[in-house]
C-alpha cells in the first residue's frame, strides 16, 4: 500500500522529469544556430526539406507525445 | 533589385523580430491605409452579431462574482483547450510569424516552437496544482501560504504591468492592422475593439469571453487549414515541390530552408526561447482560464487540448511561411510600384489568402484577425478587472468578505475603466515604437510571476520576504534592462549602440529574481518565515490531493 506522503514524492519527481525531459527537447532547437547542429542544414536525399525544419515538426510532436504519456500515466494512477 | 526588396522588407519588420509572436502589437511604425474591404466588415459583422448574441445569453447566467470570474467553473477541459488557444493564437501570431518566414524563411519559426513551448510545462508543472488551490486568480494560489496581504500587492501590482503593457500593445496593433486590413481610421478602430470587448467583458463576463474565445480559435484554424490545403494543392500536395517553389524565388534561395537568415546569435536565440516560454507560463490571462473547469483533471486536460490545437496551429504556420515565399515573392500585383509589399510586410499572410482563395477568403481572414484582437483584448481586460476587484479589493481591503454585489459593479467599472485607459493609451502610443513594450509583459511574467508561482508550489524554503523581494528585483531589472536594450537605447532614444545587448533579458533577469528569492528565504528567520515554511506541507497536500493532512492547515 503507498502511503500519500509517498505518492506526493512520486508525483512531484515525475512532473520534474517530464519537464526536464520537455526542456532538454525544447532548447536542443538552439543547436541550429551553433556550429555542432550544421548538420540540420543539410537536405534530407533529393527532397528539399532540411534537417532544421524536420526538427521543428518531431519536437512540436514530441511535445505532444510527451504531455499524452504524463496525462495517461495521471489517469492510470487515479483508475488504480 | 530583390537584395533592394528584401532589405525594404527586414526594416519594416524589424519589430516583429524583436517582438513576442503571441501578444504584441501585430504592426508597428507608419501604415498605408487600405481601400474599405466589404467582404472583410460583412464576414466580421456576422461574427459581432454571433458573438453578442452569446453575451446576451451569458449575461442571465452571470450574476455573481463566481460565474463572473470563471464562468462558475462549468467549462469543459476541450472547450477550456480552445479557449485557451483562442486567447493565445494572437493576430500577431498568424501575421507576425508567417512575415517573419517571408522574409527569414526558418528562422521565423523559433517564435512558433517558443509559444508553443510553454504549454507542456504548464501541464506537468501548474494545471493541477494550480486549479486545485486557486479559485478565480494566480495570486489566490500564491497568498495561500504565504501573508496575504503584501503578497497579493506585490502581485496585483505586476498582474496589471503585465495587463496594461500587454493591452497598449495590443490596441496599437490593432488600430493599425484594422487601417491595413479595413481601411477604418485609427482612432476608429479603437473605439470599436474597445466597445466591443466592453459589451462582452461587462455583460457576460468570463462565459462570453470564453465563447468568443472558441468561435475565434475554430475560425482561425478554419482558415489557416484551407490556405494550407489550397497552397499544396497547387503543388500537386508535395511539401517538399512547396519548399523548392520558395527557394527559387527567396533572394536567399536554400539558406532559408535553415537558420542564420534572421538570427545568428544562440545566445540571443535562448534569450528569445526562454523569455517566449516562461513569460508565456506566467501571463495572468492564461493561468486564469485555469478555474473555467470544474476539477483538477479538466484543469489538466485544458492544457493538454490547448497544445494540440497551438501545435496544429503552427505546423500550419509553417506551410503559410514557405507558401507566402513560394507565392507572393513572384505575384507583382502584391507589390507597389517602388517594389514594396502592399499593405507592409505583416501582409504577407493575407496577400496569400488572396493568391489562393481570392477576395472571398482575404475578407474572411481579415475578419478572423478582427476577432482574434477581440479575443485577446477581452482575455487581458477580464485578467485586469479581477485583480483590481478580486485581489485588491475583496481579498486586501475587505480581507476575504466583500459585498458580492459591490464586488460585481466594482468588476464592471474596472472593465469599463481598463477599456477606456486602452482606447486612450492606444491613441497616445499611436506613432510610438511600441516593440519595447510589448516585450516587457513576457519578460515581467518569466522573471516575476513564473519564479513566485513555481517556488510557492514546489518548495517548502519559500517566505514572504523572499518572494517579494524576488519579485521586485526580477521587475525592476527587467524594465532596466530593456530600457537599457537595443529596442529602447538604440529605437527609440537614438543612441548608437545599446548597454545592453539583447530585447529579450529574461536569460538574466529570471535566474537573478530565482536567486533572490532563494537568498532572502533561507536568511528569513522572522516569525511569519517560520509560518510561511510550515504552511508548505498542507499547501501541497492540498495542492495534490485536494484535502489536507490530518490535523493540519495553512495559517493565513
Amino acid at each position: 500500500m503507498i502511503t500519500k506522503d509517498r505518492l506526493l514524492k512520486e508525483r512531484t519527481r515525475r512532473r520534474f522529469l517530464f519537464t526536464g525531459l520537455h526542456l532538454l527537447l525544447y532548447f536542443s532547437f538552439s543547436l541550429n544556430w551553433t556550429s555542432w547542429g550544421s548538420f540540420l542544414a543539410e537536405r534530407l536525399g533529393a527532397t528539399y526539406l532540411s534537417g532544421a525544419i524536420v526538427m521543428f515538426v518531431v519536437l512540436v510532436v514530441l511535445f505532444i507525445v510527451l504531455e499524452s504519456v504524463f496525462l495517461w500515466l495521471s489517469q492510470r494512477e487515479e483508475r488504480s | 533589385m530583390m537584395l533592394a526588396l528584401l532589405h525594404r522588407v527586414v526594416v519594416a519588420l524589424l519589430p516583429f523580430v524583436a517582438l513576442p509572436a503571441f501578444g504584441a502589437g501585430a504592426i508597428d511604425g507608419e501604415v498605408a491605409r487600405q481601400p474599405l474591404n466589404p467582404t472583410a466588415i460583412v464576414m466580421f459583422l456576422l461574427f459581432v452579431v454571433a458573438t453578442l448574441f452569446i453575451t446576451w445569453r451569458a449575461s442571465k447566467a452571470t450574476t455573481t462574482s463566481s460565474t463572473f470570474y470563471n464562468a462558475g467553473g462549468q467549462i469543459t477541459g476541450a472547450q477550456n483547450g480552445m479557449a485557451i488557444a483562442g486567447d493565445f493564437m494572437s493576430a500577431a501570431s498568424f501575421l507576425g510569424i508567417t512575415g517573419l518566414m517571408f522574409i527569414g524563411g526558418f528562422d521565423g519559426l523559433i517564435l512558433s516552437l517558443g509559444a508553443f513551448g510553454a504549454w507542456p510545462v504548464l501541464m506537468f508543472l501548474f494545471a493541477k496544482r494550480v486549479r486545485n488551490l486557486g479559485s478565480f486568480t494566480f495570486i489566490d494560489v500564491i497568498s495561500q501560504r504565504l501573508d496575504r496581504n503584501p503578497i497579493r500587492l506585490v502581485t496585483a501590482f505586476s498582474t496589471i504591468v503585465i495587463v496594461v503593457m500587454y493591452l497598449i500593445a495590443q490596441m496599437v496593433g490593432a488600430g493599425k492592422l484594422i487601417q491595413l486590413l479595413f481601411g477604418l481610421p485609427y482612432e476608429l478602430a479603437l473605439v470599436i475593439v474597445s466597445g466591443l470587448v466592453l459589451g462582452y467583458v461587462a455583460f457576460g463576463g468570463m462565459l462570453a469571453t470564453t465563447w468568443v474565445q472558441i468561435i475565434k480559435a475554430i475560425l482561425l484554424l478554419a482558415g489557416v487549414t484551407l490556405i494550407a490545403l489550397l497552397l499544396l494543392a497547387k503543388l500537386d500536395f508535395s511539401f517538399s515541390a512547396l519548399l523548392k517553389q520558395a527557394t527559387e524565388n527567396h533572394p536567399k534561395g536554400e539558406a532559408i530552408l535553415s537558420s542564420g537568415v534572421i538570427f545568428n546569435d544562440p545566445i540571443q536565440i535562448l534569450t528569445i526561447q526562454i523569455s517566449m516560454l516562461f513569460g508565456t507560463v506566467g501571463l495572468p490571462h492564461i493561468l486564469m482560464r485555469l478555474f473555467t473547469v470544474p476539477d483538477m483533471r479538466q484543469a489538466k486536460l485544458s492544457a493538454y487540448y490547448a497544445s494540440l490545437f497551438i501545435g496544429y496551429f503552427y505546423i500550419a504556420l509553417l506551410v503559410l511561411g514557405f507558401g507566402a515565399i513560394a507565392l507572393v515573392y513572384n505575384t507583382p500585383a502584391f507589390f507597389d510600384s517602388d517594389g514594396a509589399l502592399i499593405g507592409g510586410s505583416n501582409m504577407a499572410a493575407i496577400h496569400v489568402a488572396s493568391a489562393v482563395g481570392g477576395d472571398v477568403l482575404t475578407g474572411f481572414m481579415s475578419a478572423v484577425c478582427f476577432a482574434t484582437i477581440l479575443a485577446v483584448v477581452a482575455g487581458l481586460t477580464l485578467s485586469g478587472a479581477a485583480a483590481i476587484s478580486h485581489d485588491v479589493y475583496a481579498e486586501v481591503l475587505k480581507q476575504g468578505n466583500p459585498d458580492p454585489v459591490t464586488e460585481l459593479r466594482l468588476t464592471r467599472i474596472s472593465v469599463f475603466l481598463i477599456g477606456l485607459a486602452a482606447v486612450l493609451l492606444g491613441i497616445a502610443f499611436q506613432n510610438e515604437n511600441v516593440a519595447f513594450i510589448a516585450t516587457i509583459p513576457m519578460v515581467v511574467s518569466a522573471s516575476v510571476t513564473f519564479p513566485m508561482l513555481l517556488l510557492s508550489l514546489f518548495w517548502s524554503g519559500l517566505t514572504t520576504r523572499g518572494a517579494i523581494w524576488g519579485a521586485l528585483v526580477g521587475l525592476v531589472s527587467s524594465i532596466v534592462l530593456i530600457l537599457l536594450g537595443p529596442q529602447v537605447w538604440v529605437s527609440v532614444l537614438g543612441n548608437e549602440q545599446a548597454v545592453f545587448p539583447y530585447d529579450y533579458p529574461a536569460l538574466f533577469t529570471m535566474p537573478l529574481s530565482f536567486m533572490v528569492m532563494f537568498l532572502v528565504s533561507m536568511a528569513d528567520n522572522s516569525e511569519r518565515g517560520i509560518v510561511d515554511k510550515e504552511n508548505y506541507r498542507a499547501l501541497e497536500w492540498r495542492a495534490e490531493f485536494g484535502d489536507s493532512p490530518a490535523g493540519e492547515g495553512a495559517t493565513s
